[in-house]
């Protein structure tokens, strides 16, 4: 269907924000956490089935290399050991994983003929125990034929011959190049009276959750099923995928979630782990577990995150108005292509910020190295788009010499703007910057630490205070992920992105809700109670709540993109509006009052007006599941009281054909300040935190407890992005720190004592309750914000910092070379 | 992990008794290295005796003119121990710097010196104050007994039974830690007894070293001044992830100088 440029449909928001709630707004405790703490959690290492089997892999040791021959005989001999497979046996029963690049790149969950990253799987063991399978790695002989290694991003562009990894897709590394214009630029530039060049590197860092991927797999050869039980998320939206893969129907296969020990976006699918498990499964005969050891995470986890290089481009007017933005990007994906481009796809739902920048233009290049491929986290690439943004709003600040708070409060899109249409086509639903502004100033108490910098330069010490103004999409939707290909390989452009929900109410009235995707380390359970709570007036504690395999599952895309609560939200507020116009219409008959007449009024049915007529929630339910013949001969009124509801996202379009307008894919948009006070250590390059405040509005708050939980769990993450995390792969490919010894994560040591989170509640009009997404905001505000407050520290040496992490290493780097420049 | 089988002796002697029985025997400690290494397949034993049981050789006792530490003394005890706290606090902040609050309810005084890993602390605070290793058999003086990479004056089956450090005048601790391990990237424990000046450096050698020309600078003047233009030079020393030989060098200089007045502070 053809629609008109910028086209808004309709709200379909059925619950309106109210000034007072029932269950929403209040900081109760998580319902997860009885059950986690006292660990009666289900993770994926504690399932365990008759007559399991374990698995461990061989990994690669060189980057880049054709496999010439291996030799299993020793590992087949080892006391133990049930099936050893190689890539090429995996292959005759086993398709290639799944994979939404355009045109497609294969991989295979055992690699076949050719290795294109260290550490990427070369042949798997099946055995007694992981013991013995580990031994029998040790036992197989592979004969490799080295090739050269691409490691260098930019190298990469112009690599040909044996240095190409998917000589399929072409002769070239290039895994995608695509240049639009998103509106006037060239008009724009051509207004500007100054132009801000940075040349900014974002590095390889990724989600390292606690625990790593696994699964255990059942193939059941008399109904020719599989069953998975892993934690992976997606399951009841892509899962089938598996099944291909595993070439049985997707019927056939049943995926079971269990807990996940942390994700942080890394366990958005584990297509390979779960493709593996099944492959080993069917050849051994018996149930096969494979958990990733630490290694096996770090370099074949298939999540690293973005890894870019841009030559950036800011244009404004000499007081400071800002115009357009030119982005030359070339982003490292690794050795494979997963999500293609999606992490741009992402990045576009916000790349001019929460400025009223008119145009944009994107060049991007993608490219393979033999590094492990990039996947899902947190952020999905718009935490970069927002550290680029900022440090050139910053950089036009030192050029003009506008303080950084006057430059913002110029530049920000006004109240009265909204649902404003930002260039790239996407819409921002509504917003108030100035506000998020102001309370983050006055938390800060922003002069005071001005006063104190002052001083402290007088002692020699070296005090900055940054501020980041970010954008913090939430709700994805599904055209990011092919909104960049080009029409002739349009590849799957998939636009559905729902998630559903089960509720059955008890015959004692009570609520059991059934949610369609896994527990995915934030709070799934306590957002569908106190949702669900909210809409019937139900005690809390009268609800629990389940995860419902892929076999009983409804279409639902799970957590990720920042979607979870509000996508559960409409969920369950349109499963609740089923349940609560049955038990309507049951009560109607059992109060003798037509269905209009009466309210839910806590805990019971009443007459509206008449105080003590009324039945209770518990009445009404055992009347509907026990007492069908004392109610009317109506052949839709049947027993029970129970509803399943799909929510569909809740406002997005197509984007155009010729891609200069995305559509509206991201549209439900908070904001966020974030102000660290830091004091860098110019003797050792070491910086510490004074102050942390973080305000966001993430619209009607469900929770307050556990989504400031979220904003202080990001902005730790985004503290790891900005001054520690990095995936260091040598002139090799061989990665040097795959083991949390080496990959350096924050920990409270690093972290400020108190991460001061402060709220704003701008309610979105398009979603349940005005609700909007806030599990990824941390992370993409943090780095811009310690980017800034470390440039600002060293001023007075003319440090400029273009690249993270800023390490103790790098950064006394920096200083060392500044103090000999005579800064 | 390869198999092994495990030992728990509850006195020294038996102790002994089943290492020397052993081809292939390893006490174990606090296990805070040793088990990751066994995990990781880089080491592999036949026998592992655990000294775990063996409550003799854990303890805390002033001495005259010394502070005596039992080899299975954890970090977290001499972290609390008055009599630490009281003789030798740098000893006490060395051990509050070794690695999270488990490590130091686990790790042991023994285990690490035994292991005698490039970057741990322990070596710098036993060469920095001229502690005596007592093992079963002899005393062997803190210059001798760190000889290598994980390497050490030890003899086959010998068991360290305690540490005596010597009560200086002053001493001063300053660490740079790697921010994931704790482990030194850098640091230095001075001290001066009488005229004499002791200063030791971990993390950034094979093993632990005294820097003479610090020592001498400050037996003359015990100041952090008294460094100034005394530079460490880069050759040999180590090169990481965290740290290039170069950062080493310079954060030598700058700990050396924040140990001293650590200790001016005391």
């Amino acid at each position: 269907m053809t629609r008109e440029r910028h086209y808004i449909p309709e709200s379909r928001q059925r619950e309106k924000p109210k000034s007072k709630y029932f269950a929403i707004g209040h900081s109760m405790k998580r319902v997860e956490d009885t059950r986690l703490l006292t660990g009666s959690g289900t993770y994926a290492d504690d399932v365990s089935l008759p007559n399991m089997a374990h698995a461990a892999v061989l990994r690669s040791p060189h980057a880049h290399a054709r496999i010439v021959s291996i030799d299993k005989s020793k590992a087949e001999a080892l006391p133990g050991v049930l099936c050893v497979m190689t890539g090429a046996e995996a292959a005759e029963v086993t398709g290639p994983c799944a994979d939404f690049s355009s045109p497609p790149t294969t991989q295979h969950c055992i690699a076949v003929d050719k290795v294109r990253h260290v550490g990427e799987t070369v042949a798997a063991v099946v055995a007694e125990s992981r013991y013995i399978a580990e031994d029998a790695c040790e036992l197989i002989e592979v004969e490799y034929d080295p090739l050269p290694a691409v490691v260098d991003l930019e190298e990469a562009v112009t690599s040909t011959g044996d240095a190409v990894l998917h000589p399929e897709r072409g002769d070239t590394n290039v895994a995608h190049h695509r240049v639009i214009d998103f509106g006037t630029v060239d008009e724009d530039f051509a207004q500007a009276d100054l132009v801000i060049e940075r040349r900014l590197r974002w590095p390889r860092s990724g989600g390292t959750p606690i625990e790593t991927v696994g699964a255990t797999a059942h193939y059941d050869r008399g109904t020719g099923k599989f069953t998975i039980h892993a934690n992976t998320s997606m399951y009841n939206y892509v899962g089938w995928l598996i099944a291909v893969s595993l070439k049985v129907e997707p019927h056939r296969l049943n995926i079971v979630p269990t807990d996940a020990g942390g994700s942080f976006g890394s366990k958005l699918f584990c297509h390979k782990v779960c493709t593996l498990a099944g492959t080993l499964a069917r050849a051994a005969g018996r149930p096969v577990k494979y958990l990733e050891d630490r290694i096996d995470n770090m370099t074949s986890g298939d999540a690293h995150g973005s890894d870019r290089v841009y030559d950036a481009k800011l244009a404004l007017k000499r007081d400071g108005t800002m115009l357009s933005m030119r982005l030359k990007v070339i982003d490292d994906y690794g050795a494979y292509f997963q999500y293609g481009v999606g992490q741009h796809g992402n990045a576009m739902a916000q790349v001019t910020g929460p400025y009223k920048i008119n145009s944009v233009q994107v060049d991007l290049t993608a490219v393979f190295t033999n590094k492990c491929q990039q996947g899902a986290y947190r952020g999905f690439g718009s935490e970069v788009g927002n550290f680029v943004i900022e440090r050139l709003v910053d950089a036009a600040c030192e050029e003009l010499d506008i303080d950084p708070i006057e430059m913002r409060r110029q530049n920000l899109i006004e109240q009265d703007q909204f649902p404003y249409i930002m260039p790239t086509g996407n819409m921002y639903d509504s917003g108030n910057y100035q506000a998020v502004l102001d309370e983050a100033l006055g938390m800060i108490d922003y002069d005071g630490w001005r006063q104190k910098q002052a001083e402290a330069r007088e002692e020699g010490r070296y005090i900055g205070i940054g501020i980041s103004t970010c954008q913090e999409r939430s709700v994805f939707s599904a055209t990011e992920f092919w909104m960049w290909n080009p029409n002739e390989t349009p590849g799957f452009t998939l636009s559905s992105s729902p998630e559903s929900v089960s509720v059955n109410i008890d015959p004692t009235g009570k609520a059991f809700i059934t949610l369609n995707a896994p527990f995915w380390g934030n709070s799934p359970e306590t957002m569908a109670v106190q949702v669900l709570a909210e809409k019937l007036e139900m005690d809390p504690s009268d609800i629990s709540v389940g995860y419902a395999d892929s076999d009983k599952g409804f279409n639902s895309s799970g957590p990720g993109g920042s979607r979870f609560t509000v996508m559960i939200a409409g969920a369950v507020s349109g499963a609740a509006d089923v349940i609560k116009e049955k038990m309507l219409r049951v009560a109607s008959h059992m109060l003798e009052a037509d269905p209009s007449d009466l309210e839910f009024r806590n805990g019971s049915i009443g007459v509206q007006g008449v105080p003590g007529k009324e039945k209770t929630l518990a009445e009404v339910a055992l009347h509907a599941h026990y007492f069908r013949l004392d109610l009317p001969e109506d052949h839709d009124l049947t027993s029970g009281i129970d509803a399943a509801y799909v929510y569909d996202h809740p406002v997005t379009t197509m984007p155009s054909e010729d891609r200069t307008d995305l559509g509206i894919f991201y549209p439900i948009v908070g904001h966020m300040c974030h102000i660290p006070v830091v004091e860098v250590d110019v003797e050792t390059g070491k910086v510490d935190f004074l102050d942390y405040v973080a305000v966001h509005d993430c619209g009607t708050m469900v929770n307050p407890m556990t989504l400031a939980g979220h904003v202080r769990g990001g902005t730790v993450n985004g503290i790891g992005s900005a001054l520690y995390e990095h995936f260091h792969y040598d002139e090799n490919g061989q990665l040097q720190n795959a083991l949390l010894s080496d990959y350096l994560h924050p920990t409270p040591m690093e972290t400020p004592v108190d991460i001061r989170v402060g709220h704003v509640e701008t309610p979105s009009p398009f979603t349940e309750y005005g609700i909007k997404g806030g599990g990824e905001g941390g992370r993409m505000g943090a780095p811009p914000a310690i980017a800034a407050a470390v440039e600002d520290a060293l001023k007075p040496l003319g440090v400029k910092v273009d690249s993270l992490p800023l390490t103790p290493k790098v950064l006394r780097g920096m200083i060392r070379e500044a103090e000999a420049n005579g800064g | 992990m390869y198999p092994f089988t495990y030992h728990r002796p509850a006195s020294l002697d038996d102790a002994k008794a089943r290492l020397s029985a052993s081809e292939d025997g390893r006490p174990l400690a606090g296990g805070m290295s040793l088990l990751p290494t066994m995990r990781f397949r880089l080491t592999s034993c036949a026998d592992l005796v655990d000294l775990n049981g063996i409550e003799a050789l854990a303890g805390i006792e002033r001495g005259d003119g010394h502070v005596r530490i039992g080899a299975m003394t954890r970090h977290a005890a001499v972290v609390e121990s008055p009599e630490v706290g009281e003789a030798i606090p740098a000893l006490a902040a060395l051990a509050g710097s070794i690695g999270d609050v488990q490590v130091r309810n686990r790790g042991t005084i023994g285990g690490s010196i035994c292991f005698a890993d490039p970057a741990a602390d322990y070596p710098a605070g036993l060469l920095g104050l001229g502690a005596t290793v007592n093992t079963d058999r002899r005393a062997i003086a803190a210059d001798d007994f760190f000889t290598g990479l994980y390497e050490t004056a030890l003899e086959d089956g010998e068991i360290v039974v305690s540490v005596d450090f010597p009560v200086p005048a002053r001493a001063g601790w300053a660490k740079f830690g790697n921010q994931a391990s704790r482990f030194a990237v850098v640091a230095v424990m001075v001290s001066l007894s009488g005229g004499s000046v002791r200063l030791a450096v971990t993390g950034a050698r094979s093993h632990v070293f005294r820097v003479p020309e610090m020592e001498q600078a400050l037996a003359g003047d015990f100041s952090a001044e008294a460094m100034d233009g005394i530079a460490v030079s880069s050759e040999g020393l180590n090169e990481d992830l965290h740290a290039d030989k170069d950062y080493r060098a310079h954060l030598i200089g700058v700990m050396a100088k924040r140990a001293v007045r650590d200790a001016l502070a005391q």
